[in-house]
């Protein structure tokens, strides 16, 4: 019970953070707190591995600890730190309604989860709620954000909540499933970098609602 | 060359032709011929060894190779086949049209460099896409194929451009993660299943115990794959950053995108339907493809009607043609597979023939917009029949091919008892057949333009055309025996009926699709299919 508490209450830090990264004015204030976030998501893994006697996950947490707590913010808030568009940090919603929607979320995701009938996560099911609720969270960054920079964020919030359900229902699994997932989403990070920063080279802007030219 | 050599060589010839394109941009005078040469060896060498991998596997069966990693089967052959072929295509118009840009200073020879670099690139990621057993090896490949052709897409470097490749990579990263959320938990739940959890990531062991797996976790699951890599597909209403990323890519990529790629993201939904149709039954799945199919047409077929850009068109057709791909395997049974599958490849012939015409107007013209471009039957007559016939080959209009398919899913739908259904997309297809001949008729006559100059731009712009265009007539009038072959193993394969004979025979109204394979000549007939009707 205590160590299921543990996860579990690992888990509901990792929708804070989201809030945090989510909420964050700037993008290199972002790119600090994913890196946060990343961390809780590691201890997560390790907790899972002595709990769960799964000792992938310990090979799993030193690549999530490469990649997503050092390499992809390092990335971000080297390359996204210079680019400034004061026009873009606003949210088609207030902050309160977005902790609304993502409480509304998580709960939804737990209900759902809650009809799954696999014995090896009978006591983490909050922790797999959260793990489908900060999936579409990262959705939730995507769609309110009006900074293109954010909707990156949104993207690695998305796959952070995978990556947790991943190792909730298979600590097993081999360790190359784990680095082909991980080295797919640094490669997506980085073109989204590039493009983003051609964007801003281009048309001065990082705002959304300018990039409208086309319809129909 | 073993059949596992063959596969390797598929993926490493346009990956290295690819890094070789990007290391001669450096070389400073030469680069332009050099890359070029790189380029036409690779999709040569791709189209040879696909053409015989494909017959090893019509002749000896699936292919499995490198362990559980790879497996060809011929579900996998027919998407290999329009990769491969759409690819080799698509690459000697690319030739033509490049050179062309070139010429005119719309890019430097460093950036036809980059194009040949990721095109090969593109090539090589779908490849994958269609020859991974391991499931997240597919994940990986079609997240890949995104990163690969993002640059193809903004390539030009305009407002328009850099917007569309933004919708582009956001739009599909977020799709392709929905669609490894969906690949985990099938995986998941197989894992704690099988005794050994690193089998959970082949297909075909997924397959085999499909049965065993939680039927709650499989609907979630297919409810993410289908959304996920419907985005990439481009059904609706994920297909939201199609039309731009294909109107604002060159002409080549377009036709790469709408009849190579969206028919690999559809391959990897019909691999999870067939494991999700054991787990569940196929109801629920074949619902959901339905209704998605239906959304498609409909949506499509309304943007179709009032649309004025030409590539924008083309770009919404693909929509209705993926929605008639899905909408044919909602219906189910083996006429509804095999037309699904036989659509797949016939509207990408004709797509990619459509888009290589609407390239040619562009260069010649300098515009897609249907208000500007006039007298294309007086100014380019050659580019302008090709052009013609594959519009209205869209549209269903025989003897072409995509009227065969969908002759095929209309049969399907009266067959399985949709009679309803069936007519209310006749409409939809009617509609579309309307927006096609608006745009025809508008584009080919009139009077051109005083500043468009009389005369084609070239044999490299033309020969692939001409290729595309007696493809698409070799399928509308006789589809060759192999290919038949080909989509009735796949058919086998989706309907899960192992060597067992699929049991009725097709006919269209001018030629028999022999359901039987030839060595197997006693089918169980139920009926023809149908009376050779109106059609369209």
């Amino acid at each position: 019970m205590t160590d299921s508490f543990i996860i579990n209450g690992l888990a509901g830090l990792l929708i804070v953070t989201s809030l945090l990264v989510i909420g964050a004015k700037k993008p290199t204030s972002s790119a600090v707190l994913y890196a946060f976030q990343s961390f809780v998501l590691v201890l997560i893994f390790l907790a899972l591995a002595q709990i769960k006697h799964a000792h992938e996950l310990n090979a799993w947490a030193l690549t999530a600890f490469i990649t997503k707590v050092l390499l992809v913010p390092c990335i971000m808030y080297r390359a996204l730190g210079r680019l400034k568009d004061p026009a873009a940090d606003s949210t088609v919603i207030s902050p309160a309604l977005t902790v609304l929607a993502s409480a509304v979320i998580v709960l939804l995701s737990y209900v759902v989860v809650s009809h799954v009938q696999l014995p090896s996560i009978t006591d983490l099911k909050p922790a797999l709620g959260v793990s489908l609720g900060h999936f579409f969270l990262g959705l939730l960054c995507i769609v309110t954000q009006r900074n293109i920079l954010k909707q990156i964020f949104g993207y690695c919030l998305m796959e952070n909540g995978s990556h947790l359900t991943l190792a909730l229902l298979a600590n097993n699994a081999p360790e190359l499933v784990e680095i082909g997932i991980a080295t797919d989403a640094i490669f997506a990070v980085v073109i989204m970098v590039v493009v983003a920063r051609k964007i801003h080279r281009t048309l001065n802007t990082l705002d959304v609602k300018q990039l409208t030219a086309l319809k129909g | 060359m073993t059949s596992t050599q063959l596969l390797l060589a598929l993926l490493l010839i346009p990956l290295g032709a690819s890094l070789l394109a990007f290391a001669i941009r450096w070389i400073g005078s030469g680069s332009r011929f050099l890359a070029t040469t790189v380029h036409l060896v690779s999709i040569s060498l791709v189209l040879v060894f696909s053409v015989l991998i494909i017959s090893h596997v019509l002749s000896e069966g699936a292919v499995t190779a490198l362990g559980h990693w790879f497996h060809l089967d011929s579900l996998g052959a027919i998407f290999l086949a329009l990769v491969a072929g759409i690819g080799f295509l698509t690459g000697l118009y690319s030739i033509g049209f490049m050179n062309h840009e070139v010429r005119n200073g719309e890019i430097d020879v460093k950036t036809l460099c980059n194009y040949y670099g990721f095109f090969s690139l593109f090539i090589s990621t779908m490849i994958l896409v269609v020859i991974s057993n391991n499931v997240i090896l597919m994940w990986v490949a079609v997240e890949a194929t995104t990163i690969g052709s993002t640059f193809l897409v903004g390539m030009y470097g305009q407002r328009t451009s850099l917007e569309a490749a933004w919708k582009y990579i956001i739009i599909c990263s977020v799709g392709v993660a929905f669609g490894l959320y969906g690949t985990v938990l099938i995986f998941s739940n197989a894992s704690n299943i099988l005794v050994d959890p690193e089998h959970a990531t082949s297909w075909t062991v997924l397959v085999e115990h499909a049965q065993l797996l939680d039927p709650t976790l499989a609907t979630i699951a297919f409810v993410f794959v289908l959304i996920g890599f419907g985005t990439k597909a481009g059904l609706f209403p994920m297909h939201t950053w199609l039309p731009d990323a294909y109107a604002e890519a060159p002409s080549p990529v377009s036709a790469l995108l709408s009849a190579a790629l969206s028919n690999c993201a559809f391959l990897i939904i019909i691999r999870y339907y067939i494991i999700v149709s054991k787990t569940l039954g196929p109801d629920l799945p074949q619902a959901m493809l339905l209704a998605f199919g239906l959304m498609s047409i409909a949506a499509a077929a309304l943007f179709i009607i009032v649309q004025r850009d030409i590539k924008r068109l083309l770009a919404y057709s693909s929509v209705e043609n993926i929605g008639i791909v899905a909408l044919a395997l909602g219906i189910g049974g083996p006429i509804g597979v095999f037309a699904a599958l036989l659509h797949a490849l016939n509207n990408s012939i004709a797509k990619a023939l459509a888009f290589c015409g609407a390239g040619n107007i562009m260069l010649k013209y300098g515009t897609r917009d249907m208000g500007a471009v006039k007298g294309v039957l007086n100014v380019m007559p050659a580019t302008a029949v090709f052009f013609g016939a594959s519009v209205l080959a869209l549209g269903g209009m025989p003897p072409f091919n995509v009227f065969v398919s969908e002759f095929l899913v209309i049969t399907a739908g009266i067959k399985a008892g949709h009679p309803w259904l069936t007519l209310f997309v006749m409409l939809l297809l009617a509609t579309v057949f309307a927006g096609f001949v608006r745009m025809v008729t508008s584009v080919m006559l009139g009077k051109a333009p005083d500043n468009v100059q009389k005369g084609e731009l070239g044999l490299l712009k033309l020969l692939p055309m001409g290729i595309f265009i007696v493809v698409m007539l070799w399928m509308g009038i006789r589809t060759p025996q192999p290919v038949v072959q080909l989509l009735e193993n796949a058919t086998r394969i989706v309907l899960n009926k192992g060597d067992a004979p699929l049991g009725f025979t097709l006919q269209s109204p001018w030629q028999m699709l022999n359901s039987t394979p030839p060595t197997n000549p006693a089918p169980t007939s139920t009926a023809p299919a149908a009376v050779p009707a109106a059609g369209q």
